[in-house]
């Protein structure tokens, strides 16, 4: 039993989409589906040569936030989205109604309706995939040529990722809202 | 009394066809048959294509079917709130609403469930593991459990009322009441759970949905009676009306101080996404045109100068008034997916997203106004089969 989480070193993201093309292939997401599971988003960089604001331009790869307090499992009326033993959002493709209210509810536009199935599905850090075959990493990470994404157990104090977050500033997305989200991203 | 013995005592009028076939009874035949037809025609386009059969997306996954939705099983709220003065709290005045008014809640709630039967991806799914796996802290959960207590109160309470069993028809009366004030101020909450959009989260929703609930059965009481009595209404029904127009007054003047204070609360200390939300509100024509206008100042100024007695101008008023009502439901479910959850592009050449637009589909629209025809039919059958106006003066 872990809990996975993940830590995003942003700033070194080069908006190479590899990531994106990575999570499609592995999770079979179908065409169309563009920027539903994964995506990368950017800032445009603001002002006038010679007086550009590097700072804004930031890439920000994005997907699920896999919360700890999910909104979208707590809006759920018939379990479908559920929290697996390893603490990750998932959804059981046979409870879902397809009452879109977790696609309503999730403050990160994270869920998408999978048109083979015709429910709602979203990032499930490989689980099905490549964690089921035993591995380690998620697609997206594996992929990543300046290594922005580290993914592991947050609950086991020696793993890369606890020492990332016990070693760097780092940020969660729209945290205000109480949703607690295992996605970080380092200062 | 068996059950057998019961069904027995339940009056219903035999019509003859040569007896039916007035101008009338056609016209209204006519358009219900067509938009039932509508509703048919969308049905199988929905069933046979999904979701893409509708204009909603993922930014914007609720569309016009939830706007019908909320319209039909809203509006049947209010007409058992309404009815339920009579009925319930004893004020004599209104006792001449009656089982007309029973029956019209039963006849705006079945195509409220037609509808959402096409909007839930999986309804045969909804129906066994809403049973076996219940989420306790889902709104829509709640909602729907509580939807099935309303069906079912509503229909008994109807059954006994025409069988003549006042006493058992207004116990199921209390309880019809309490489950429909449940289920509608639910489905507000359903939007009001929504910690990630600021411009429905918090108590508003539910509470304005009962107000709004209230107001669009008195808009479809005036609409029914009106065409019913053509202009023409007995003196007790004059009365009851009028004093309805009174009380529907009231009832636009504390919308129009909710309406002023959700725009300025709203706007003021301009918080990210609330007040841009606003902002953009205040921009659209559905909601100057279509909310305020329509379903607010015009019904209002025609009580106001006829002091609720030209009953005639009121039906059309209810008319606007329920076009109005469609859009308060339109805009509230647009709105609160209007601002994006995702402000940063995700694609170049592209502007950041700033509003997200939604334009319903022609399935969509064929479904929304076939409900209309469906509700017509229920309500025209009724009155052919059962007396409606027979237990008027009874209480």
């Amino acid at each position: 039993m872990a809990r996975y989480g993940m830590a995003l070193d942003y700033k070194n993201c080069i908006n190479c989409k590899a990531c994106e093309v990575a999570c499609k292939e592995e999770n079979g997401v179908l065409l169309g589906a563009d920027k539903h599971r994964i995506w990368v988003g950017q800032n445009e960089m603001k002002g006038q040569w010679p007086n550009l604001d590097i700072a804004n331009a930031a890439f920000l790869p994005s997907q699920c936030q896999h919360c700890d307090n999910a909104p979208c499992q707590s809006v759920c009326p018939t379990h479908a989205t559920y929290y697996d033993e390893n603490h990750v959002v998932r959804v059981d493709v046979d409870k879902c109604i397809l009452c879109s209210y977790c696609m309503n509810a999730c403050p990160y536009d994270a869920r998408y309706v999978d048109d083979r199935t015709m429910t709602v599905d979203k990032c499930t850090f490989c689980s099905d995939t490549r964690l089921a075959r035993g591995e380690t990493t998620t697609a997206c990470q594996n992929t990543c040529p300046t290594k922005v994404r580290t993914f592991g157990d947050l609950d086991d104090p020696n793993s890369e990722i606890s020492i990332l977050l016990k070693t760097r500033e780092h940020f969660s997305l729209k945290s205000h809202l109480g949703t607690k989200p295992k996605l970080f991203y380092l200062t | 009394m068996c059950i057998k013995d019961f069904l027995a005592s339940i009056p219903i009028k035999k019509v003859g066809i040569k007896e039916l076939l007035t101008p009338d009874n056609k016209l209204v035949g006519l358009i219900g048959i067509i938009l039932l037809i509508t509703y048919l025609l969308g049905a199988f386009i929905a069933l046979t294509h999904g979701h893409h059969a509708y204009g909603v997306t993922r930014e914007h996954p609720w569309g016009l079917l939830i706007v019908m939705y909320i319209f039909f099983v809203g509006t049947s709220t209010g007409l058992a709130i309404i009815g339920s003065f009579g009925h319930i709290f004893g004020i004599k005045i209104f006792n001449g609403f009656g089982l007309r008014v029973s029956f019209l809640a039963i006849a705006m709630l079945l195509p409220g469930f037609a509808i959402i039967l096409l909007e839930i991806g999986h309804p045969v799914t909804m129906m066994i593991y809403n049973m076996l796996s219940p989420n306790l802290t889902s709104a829509i959960w709640w909602m729907g459990t509580f939807y099935t207590f309303v069906l079912v109160f509503l229909i008994l309470e109807f059954i006994f009322g025409l069988a003549g069993d006042h006493k058992t028809s207004r116990l199921l009366g209390i309880g019809g009441l309490v489950a429909d004030v449940a289920a509608f101020s639910t489905l507000g909450s359903i939007f009001g759970y929504l910690v990630a959009r600021p411009i429905v989260n918090g108590p508003f929703l539910p509470i304005y949905f009962i107000l709004t609930a209230t107001v669009a059965g008195a808009f479809l009481i005036f609409l029914v009676y009106g065409i019913k009595y053509k202009n023409n209404f007995p003196e007790d029904k004059k009365a009851m009306l009028t004093t309805l127009a009174k009380i529907l007054g009231l009832l636009l003047v504390i919308l129009m101080f909710f309406d002023f204070w959700a725009i300025v609360t709203g706007l003021y200390g301009r918080l990210p996404e609330r007040a841009d939300t606003i902002m953009y509100i205040l921009s659209t024509k559905t909601y100057w045109i279509g909310e305020i206008l329509m379903g607010t100042v015009i019904p209002f100024a025609i009580i106001l100068l006829s002091k609720g007695k030209n009953l005639g101008a009121l039906v059309w008023a209810s008319f606007f008034g329920l076009v109005g009502i469609f859009f308060m439901r339109y805009d509230m479910v647009h709105n609160a997916q209007a601002f994006p959850m995702q402000t940063m592009k995700v694609h170049e050449y592209q502007l950041a997203p700033s509003i997200v637009e939604y334009t319903p589909s022609n399935t969509e629209w064929m479904i929304a106004l076939g409900a209309i025809g469906l509700a017509i039919l229920i309500y025209q059958v009724g009155t052919k089969l059962f007396d409606l106006d027979a237990q008027d003066d009874h209480h």
